[in-house]
C-alpha cells in the first residue's frame, strides 16, 4: 500500500518551507529534526540579522517554525535522528530513533534539507591563529555578538577602534580542499559592517577579499550602502597570517590595487568561514545511498533546470545539503522539492 | 610602476594637518556627486590621456578618497592630482564617481591653503592667469612669439611679423585686436573684476602667487577707479 506521506529530514529554514509547501497543497508532510527544536543553523547559531535584509533573525525563523507547528497537515518528530531506510518510491520504510526509542515512519517520497556547517578555522591554510588569539573570531562568533547588542572585543570587553573582515576563509581553496565559493559570506561580512559601523560608529572597517560576490540586488542593497554610507574600507587582497602585537593584532597581507604591501594593526578580525556539508547530510546521503560530490555535498542529477533531484527516484535534496547556500535559494528550492515530491506520488496513483 | 610613496618632495606635516585638508574636500558641495564607491575596476585609467604619459592614476585618486586614506590623499594632493588634463574622459564610471571633479576639489583645496606643491604647479600658468584675468580673455595673438614656440615651425615667425595684417583679414571686427584673444568691451572687464573680487578668487591669487597678485591689484584698481568703483580694494 503507497504512502501519501513526504517525510522531510532537517528542521531549518529549508525544511520547515518544505513541510509547509507540501501541507499547503493538502498532502501530510512528516518533519523529523535531529534537535529538540525547530529553525536550524539561523537559529543554532543565534543569528542576529538576516543578510539581504538585516530582519531581525528570531522573528523571521519564528515565523517559519509557527507555520509548520500545530498545523494539522505537519507531523513533528523533534530530538529524532534517521537510521537506516528501505523501500522505493510511493514506500518507503524509514527508521529512526526519537529520544532514545526507535520509531519506523512510511512515506511515498522523501525530501533531505539537511544543511550545512561553518568550516572551522582551525583547518585555515593561511595562519590566522583562530585558536590562538581571543580578537580573532568568525561570522558566527560576530553574529552572536551582534545579537547581544554588546558588540565588544572578546579580550577586553571594550568596543573595537577597528576591525576587520577576511573573506574566502575555507572557501575557494585547493589545498584545504574546497574549491568552491560559499556564496552568501560576501553578503554576510558586508551585512556585519554596516551592523558594526552603526553599533560602534567610530570604529573602522575593513574587507580584505579576492573578489567581491554580491549577485543581484545584494549589490545596490548591501554592497554600496557598505561602501557609500557606512565608509566600509574594501580591500583587495588576502591576509596571509595575523600575529600578535601588544594588545592588538597585526594583519599582514598585500593591498593589490594600491600595489603594497601592508600590515595593519587591528583590534578585532572576523574570519569570513564558508559552508560545508554538515554531519547530518553526510550520514543522511549514506542512509539513503544518495551520492555526494567530491566536496560530500548530496549531489543533484538535473543541472541548472532541476535543482533537487537525486539519483534515486522518489527522495529530492534541497537547500544547503546540495551546496552552497543563501537563504534565497534554500527556501526557492525547498519549494520545488515539495512540489516534485507530490509529483512523484500522484505519478504512482496514475494507472500505466 | 606602481604608486612610489617613500620619496616626499613636499613637506610632510601632522596627520591633524592632512585630516583637516581633506575634510575641507568632503565639506565642498560637490564632493557627493562626484564620489561614491570605488570598485578599483580601472576603466576611469583605461579612459584617461594622462595615464598613457605620467605615472599617474585616476582610479588611486577615486580608491584613496573613497577609502578615506587621509596619508595617501594627502600625497596625492601634494603630486598626482597635478598630472590630470581636467578633460574628463573618467566620467564613465559605473559607480558614477567622477575622479576628475574629486581632482578639481582637491587642487582647490590645496590652492585655498597655499600648498607649495600647488604654487610650483601653477607657476608656469602665470601668464596665462595674468592675461585671463587683466584682459578678461584667454591666450592672446601677441603671445605667439617664435621664441615662445619654437616647435611650432618657422611659419609662427612669419604670421607674427604680420599678426595685425592677419588678425584684420579675419571677418568678426571682435578679432581685429592682437593684444586680447578678442575685444572685451568695458562693461565685461570690469564685472569681471568685480566677480573675482567679490568671489574670493583675488585672494585664492595672493595665496599662490603674491607676485602676480600685486601685477593684477595695479590694473584692476586703476580700472575700477575709472569706472567710478574707487572704494575697491584688494587687501
Amino acid at each position: 500500500m503507497a504512502s501519501e506521506n513526504i517525510l522531510v529530514i532537517g528542521g531549518g529554514p529549508t525544511g520547515m518551507e518544505a513541510a509547509r509547501g507540501i501541507a499547503d497543497l493538502g498532502y501530510k508532510a512528516i518533519l523529523v529534526e535531529k534537535r529538540d527544536r525547530l529553525g536550524g543553523t539561523p537559529d543554532e547559531a543565534q543569528y542576529a540579522a538576516l543578510t539581504p535584509d538585516l530582519r531581525n533573525a528570531e522573528e523571521a525563523i519564528g515565523e517559519m517554525v509557527a507555520a509548520v507547528t500545530d498545523n494539522p497537515n505537519v507531523e513533528l518528530l523533534t530530538g529524532t535522528t534517521v537510521t537506516s531506510s528501505e523501500g522505493e518510491v510511493g514506500n518507503f520504510k524509514v527508521k529512526a530513533v526519537q529520544n532514545g526509542s526507535e520509531i519506523e515512519i512510511e512515506a511515498g517520497a522523501v525530501i533531505v534539507a539537511t544543511g550545512f556547517q561553518h568550516f572551522d578555522p582551525g583547518r585555515e591554510t593561511q595562519k590566522y591563529g583562530y585558536y590562538e588569539h581571543d580578537d580573532v573570531v568568525t561570522l558566527v562568533d560576530a553574529e552572536k555578538l551582534l545579537k547581544s547588542g554588546n558588540f565588544v572585543r572578546p579580550s577586553t570587553g571594550e568596543k573595537p577602534k577597528s576591525v576587520a573582515f577576511i573573506q574566502c576563509v575555507g572557501s575557494r581553496d585547493r589545498q584545504i580542499g574546497n574549491e568552491y565559493c560559499s556564496k552568501v559570506c560576501c553578503g554576510m561580512s558586508s551585512k556585519q559592517a554596516i551592523e558594526i559601523r552603526q553599533h560602534v560608529p567610530d570604529c573602522k572597517v575593513y574587507i580584505f577579499y579576492i573578489d567581491m560576490r554580491m549577485y543581484g540586488y545584494w549589490e545596490n542593497e548591501i554592497y554600496w550602502p557598505a561602501q557609500e554610507k557606512y565608509k566600509v574600507n574594501y580591500i583587495k587582497g588576502m591576509a596571509t597570517e595575523i600575529i600578535k602585537k601588544g594588545d592588538g593584532l597585526l594583519v599582514k597581507g598585500e593591498d593589490t590595487t594600491l600595489r603594497r604591501p601592508m600590515e595593519i594593526p587591528m583590534d578585532m578580525v572576523i574570519l569570513a568561514v564558508g559552508m560545508e556539508p554538515s554531519e547530518g547530510t553526510k550520514v543522511v546521503a549514506d542512509i539513503f545511498g544518495l551520492p555526494k560530490n567530491k566536496y560530500n555535498f548530496i549531489e543533484t542529477i538535473g543541472g541548472p533546470l532541476n535543482t533537487v533531484s537525486t539519483e534515486k527516484a522518489g527522495i529530492f535534496a534541497a537547500g544547503a545539503c546540495t551546496g552552497p547556500a543563501d537563504l534565497e535559494d534554500s527556501v526557492s528550492s525547498a519549494g520545488a522539492a515539495a512540489m516534485k515530491a507530490i509529483s512523484a506520488i500522484r505519478k504512482i496513483g496514475v494507472p500505466a | 610602476m606602481g604608486l612610489d610613496l617613500s620619496i616626499n618632495k613636499y613637506a610632510d606635516v601632522s596627520y591633524d594637518e592632512k585630516e583637516r585638508l581633506f575634510e575641507e574636500a568632503k565639506s565642498d558641495d560637490r564632493w557627493h556627486h562626484v564620489l561614491y564607491g570605488c570598485y578599483e575596476c580601472g576603466i576611469c585609467v583605461a579612459a584617461c590621456p594622462s595615464a598613457r604619459f605620467y605615472d599617474f592614476s585616476p582610479r588611486v585618486i577615486a580608491q584613496a578618497v573613497a577609502r578615506e586614506d587621509v596619508d595617501l590623499v594627502y600625497t596625492l594632493m601634494n603630486d598626482s592630482v597635478w598630472d590630470c588634463s581636467q578633460c574628463f574622459s573618467c566620467d564613465r564610471c559605473p559607480r558614477q564617481n567622477s575622479p576628475g571633479q574629486i581632482i578639481t576639489v582637491l587642487r582647490e583645496v590645496a590652492v585655498r591653503n597655499g600648498l607649495q606643491t600647488a604654487k610650483d604647479a601653477l607657476e608656469g600658468y602665470g601668464r596665462i592667469i595674468y592675461k585671463i584675468m587683466s584682459t578678461g580673455s584667454q591666450v592672446s595673438p601677441d603671445m605667439l612669439q617664435p621664441d615662445a614656440f619654437p616647435d611650432w615651425g618657422g611659419h609662427v615667425k612669419e604670421i607674427s611679423d604680420n599678426l595685425d595684417v592677419w588678425r584684420k583679414a579675419l571677418p568678426p571686427e571682435t578679432l581685429h585686436t592682437t593684444e586680447t584673444g578678442w575685444v572685451v568691451d568695458d562693461k565685461t572687464i570690469i564685472e569681471l573684476y568685480l566677480i573675482w573680487h567679490m568671489t574670493g578668487v583675488m585672494d585664492l591669487i595672493e595665496g599662490i602667487d603674491e607676485g602676480l597678485f600685486m601685477i593684477l591689484v595695479d590694473v584692476m584698481e586703476e580700472r575700477l577707479e575709472e569706472a567710478g568703483y574707487d572704494d575697491i580694494t584688494f587687501d
